[in-house]
């Protein structure tokens, strides 16, 4: 277990498990919900493009001030969360070197958006440009204030839009890449585990059929190995993705009926093997029945084994689960890094330069995929010496 | 003449550590001779065999002198060795090896040897060939044929017919007669004893069939844990030997004949 | 003889139960099949050629052998999309389908084999731990994503290749310049199928190669003072052939899917996205058309590398003209 430890992919993948299970702790509302305008970059990138800032007035704190160095914000909103009716006070925002003006009456209930030519209007802005381009066109202090707190209860919520949000950016319908990606991992973890163990328990259990009672159980059996092996599994997905329905559940069901055959094999070599052997000869000599046999000794014989085709068995779900939803064959509600990329690629992420879009499901994919199997191999070698060997 | 001075071989284990497989070995091998060197398995006798071309595992350590004609071939450059490989010195192997490629016919593998040493091809090749496989036993139709088509006798004589492709003045045989019959064994035996008579070679036999090493040379060498522990005429070895592990052997040998005597 | 009959039935039976499957398809949809199929905006010409291919009038077990005849005959009858002959929108699409795995496929094992063959014989060193980290990523490395990324850095923002498409449009005068329309636009894609090929092609002949180096074989021809070039090609690459040419064969059914794949991302005119935009669009006689076709590339790859291995492996030979 210690060595186990040592590797990077143990860690890998218990960080990426902890992010399945309380990734939805880290972010204010649900991933699939619009957080800032589309295609906005993470904060770290470009500096000098405005990023998307909210700023809440409240009795408490009725003043605020912002430091402005961008370029101006694409969008403005303000409102005005109250219950009161008018009271008489105003939002005032005191531009860089100039006089406070009236920005919105605190109203409860009040909304404005930097879009409205009426609130332009009301403020003498051009009609044509957004509001906050014109406000918020000098680099400088900015200051947000209200006028007087008396009979004042709620926030006022003064938002722009910027160019730039979050860790990771935003995708094409503005919602945190950074919590998608934290979504996905939780779906390519759950496909990927579930799969691979429907099809080690197909496998194993077809596989010691096959190795123990032979004949013609066994021939049958290798001959549809052998088919199942020469058909490509892609179109097979496609068709029952198609047909069936785009449930997550369906296609784990489907992708374990095509890759139970790698495990059959070694647990029919295995059963073969041990078949023969003299402790099982003794058993069935004693009129041990053979589902006896079969449960209590040979299958303990290959938990080890299991173990580690198992794992490598995992990388192959995750990457069919995330090829299926690329192609938009998945369910369009499930949020999956398949479907992320589906999504970048169908919007023009690429065209946009979005590469924020791209890299962390692809980038979360890959790493996933390979830590699985490098565990995979740390678990294949430690059942066969052999293979240790093999690669010094 | 080869002369082997001092020579050790220690073999580094996959898990770690050293085998010692031979340990100061010294002994002299002449043209037109038959000598045999014999001992049980994991005495060091095919060490010392495949030392001579230079054939032993990559890190394997190897110290001492192997002098052909006074030149030390074990400082020699590979190069250099690939050169004497086969012309000077040819390998009879096990019949039990997987001495030849399965996918190329016999055939080819005297053709390729010819080409490279000797630069024969078309025809001459061809007769030279023939040539050789007569004086193995064996009749034209083996060049055509797959190893995989050869039983074990007829394989092991095409094996001594690709040893001989380019005239060598050595012949080392490793275990040549192990897993065949004991007919066969005679035959192949008859064959190499009669090649040494006819061609003037040196021979170095090794085996771990004491009996039939002391049958066919001329001079017995016997090994153990990597040493040499006797060397002489078989008849002399038998009569008079002088180690303690030669005289068990004998004493093994002779127990059996005499318990087999009609 | 017996044998070769054997596996030819072997796979007409496949054949046949793929067309069984076809058909029956769209009969397992839940409600009447027809109207499932008859979307009421079809054209009366359509409908009436689907009432045609799949006789629908008629009794169940000769609509089978109906739509068997057609299939067989590769007539594919109407795309629902399209209107146009199925068998006319596949013959302008394998070609290009066939060029991007053909030429792909081809590179990534060449490549592939020649580094295998180096990082086995230089065991221990980087090449060869980069050969095995490179053979490990391709197996984990999503195909779309690594296309995704090229198309992004090498079309987008560096836009030294196109974004999408087959040809330009429109397409180039001149034979000359078609080709390299042609080839400039299928580089990006060709280029990344390798990438992501060659790895797993590098890793298998690597360890092969390693097992044939230990073989008993290989150190007698060392000791029969042969060239090491010789040794390398006549003999190891010699023993290693059957198995890489079966593997070459085989690996042509599963990439496939890399096709479709890629057909997506870059927007190319094959058979891959045909079966996508076949199938997201319930276009019943294409995506039928589509998985024959595909089904009968797979029986042929499997039956021509069974066919092909005795041609190269001796060993095999007897055994099998002795059955």
């Amino acid at each position: 277990m210690t060595v186990l430890m040592r590797r990077w992919s143990f860690w890998c993948l218990m960080i990426l498990a902890s992010l399945a299970v309380f990734g939805g702790e880290l972010f204010d509302s649900p991933p699939g919900h619009p957080v800032a305008s589309p295609f906005c970059k993470p904060l770290w990138l470009s500096r000098d493009q405005p990023p998307t800032i909210e700023l809440r007035l409240t009795t408490e704190e009725p003043e605020l001030s912002l430091d402005w160095r961008y370029s101006p914000p694409s969008g403005l909103s303000i409102v005005v969360e109250d219950s009161t009716g008018d009271t008489g006070r105003f939002v005032e925002i005191a531009r860089p070197g100039e006089t406070p003006i009236h920005l919105a009456p605190l109203r409860g209930g009040f909304r404005a958006d930097g879009r409205d030519i009426a609130f332009k209007r009301s403020l003498g802005l051009p009609p044509f440009k957004d509001a906050s381009a014109s406000l918020f066109a000098a680099h400088g202090e900015y200051r947000l204030s209200v006028t007087g707190t008396e009979g004042f209860e709620g926030a006022v919520v003064i938002r722009l839009e910027g160019g730039r949000w979050g860790l990771l950016g935003t995708d094409q319908r503005g919602r945190d890449v950074a919590a998608l990606f934290t979504a996905g991992v939780r779906v390519s973890l759950i496909v990927g585990l579930f799969a691979a163990l429907l099809a080690t328990f197909l496998g194993t259990s077809l596989g010691l059929a096959a190795g123990y009672i032979g004949g013609w159980v066994d021939s049958i059996l290798m001959r549809l190995v052998d088919l199942l092996l020469s058909i490509p599994l892609l179109p097979v997905l496609m068709a029952l993705a198609a047909l069936w329905g785009k449930g997550l559940w369906q296609l784990v069901l489907i992708l374990s009926v095509f890759s139970w055959m790698g495990t059959a094999r070694t647990v029919r070599s295995l059963a073969l093997s041990l078949r023969d052997a003299p402790y099982i000869e003794g058993l069935r000599g004693l009129g041990a029945p053979a589902g006896y046999i079969l449960r209590r000794h040979l299958l303990p014989e290959t938990f080890p084994v299991l173990l580690a085709t198992m794992t490598l068995g995992v990388p192959g779900a995750i990457l069919s689960e995330a090829g299926l939803s690329f192609l938009g064959l998945s369910d369009p509600r499930v949020i999956s890094w398949g479907r992320m990329l589906h999504g970048a690629h169908s919007f023009g992420a690429f065209t946009a330069g979005a590469w924020w879009l791209l890299l962390p499901p692809g980038l979360g994919i890959s790493l996933l995929c390979l830590a699985f199997l490098d565990v995979g191999k740390f678990l294949e070698e430690r059942v066969d010496p052999r293979l240790r060997e093999a690669r010094t | 003449m080869i002369e082997i001075r001092n020579l050790s071989v220690t073999y580094a284990r996959a898990a770690g550590g050293e085998v010692r497989a031979v340990r100061g070995l010294s002994l002299t091998l002449n043209k037109g001779e038959l000598c045999a060197l014999a001992g049980e398995s994991g005495s060091g006798k095919s060490s010392a065999l495949m030392a001579m071309p230079g054939l032993l595992p990559a890190g394997t350590k190897v110290e001492g002198e192997i002098l052909l004609d006074g030149v030390d071939l074990l400082a020699m450059s590979e190069d250099a060795l690939n050169r004497l490989r086969w012309r000077r010195i040819a390998i009879v192997p096990q019949g039990a090896m997987n001495s030849f490629t399965p996918v190329i016919t016999v055939g080819r593998h005297v053709e390729e040897v010819l080409r490279v040493h000797l630069g024969l091809t078309g025809r001459a090749a061809r007769e030279r060939m023939d040539g050789l496989f007569t004086s193995a036993g064996l009749d034209g139709t083996y060049a055509g044929r797959y190893p995989h088509e050869l039983s074990g006798g007829e394989k092991q004589r095409a094996a001594i017919a690709l040893a001989l492709a380019c005239d060598p003045d050595w012949l080392l045989c490793d275990e040549p007669t192990t897993a065949l019959d004991v007919v066969t064994q005679k035959g192949i035996i008859d064959e190499l004893k009669g090649l040494v008579g006819s061609r003037g070679l040196g021979m170095l036999l090794v085996s771990h069939d004491l009996p039939l090493a002391a049958s066919a040379c001329t001079r017995l060498l016997i090994m153990k844990d990597g040493e040499l522990v006797e060397e002489g005429a078989p008849a002399e070895i038998v009569a008079r030997p002088r180690s303690e592990h030669s005289s068990e052997l004998v004493n093994a040998l002779l127990r059996l004949e005499r318990e087999g005597a009609p | 003889m017996s044998y070769w009959a054997r596996r030819a039935s072997g796979a007409a039976l496949v054949l046949m139960m793929v067309l069984a499957l076809n058909f029956l398809l769209f009969r397992m949809m839940p409600g009447d099949p027809v109207a499932s199929v008859m979307d009421p905006d079809f054209s009366p010409e359509a409908k009436e050629q689907l009432r045609r291919m799949y006789g629908l009038d008629r009794p169940l077990p000769a609509q089978f052998l109906l739509y068997v005849k057609s299939t067989l005959s590769f007539d594919f009858g109407v795309s629902f999309m399209t209107g146009r002959p199925v068998i006319d929108e596949l013959r302008s699409r394998v070609p290009n389908t066939a060029a991007l795995l053909g030429s792909s496929l081809l590179l990534s094992a060449v490549i592939g084999t020649w580094l295998g063959m180096k990082a086995a014989l230089r065991r221990g060193s980087l090449l060869e731990r980069c050969v095995l980290w490179s053979g490990a990523l391709s197996f984990s490395f999503p195909s779309f994503f690594l296309q995704l990324m090229l198309l992004m850095l090498f079309a987008s923002m560096l836009p030294l290749f196109p974004l999408r498409g087959t040809l330009s449009v429109p397409p180039p005068d001149g034979f000359a310049a078609l080709a390299l329309d042609y080839a400039h636009h299928m580089a990006l894609p060709v280029i990344s199928l390798t990438l992501l090929g060659f790895g797993g092609w590098a890793i298998y002949v690597r360890n092969l190669a390693v097992k044939v180096l230990g073989e008993d074989f290989i150190l007698l021809a060392r000791a029969r003072g042969l060239p090491a070039r010789n040794i390398l090609l006549g003999h190891v690459f010699r023993t290693m052939l059957p198995t890489l040419l079966t593997l070459l064969l085989l690996s042509l059914p599963g990439i496939v899917s890399g096709a479709v794949i890629t057909e997506t991302v870059f927007s190319l005119h094959g058979v891959g996205r045909f079966l996508l935009e076949a199938v997201t669009g319930h276009d019943y006689p294409a995506a039928g058309a589509a998985f024959f076709l595909l089904s009968l590339f797979t029986v042929a790859c499997n039956l021509l590398a069974d066919l092909l291995y005795p041609v190269t492996d001796p060993r095999v030979r007897l055994e099998r003209s002795a059955r």
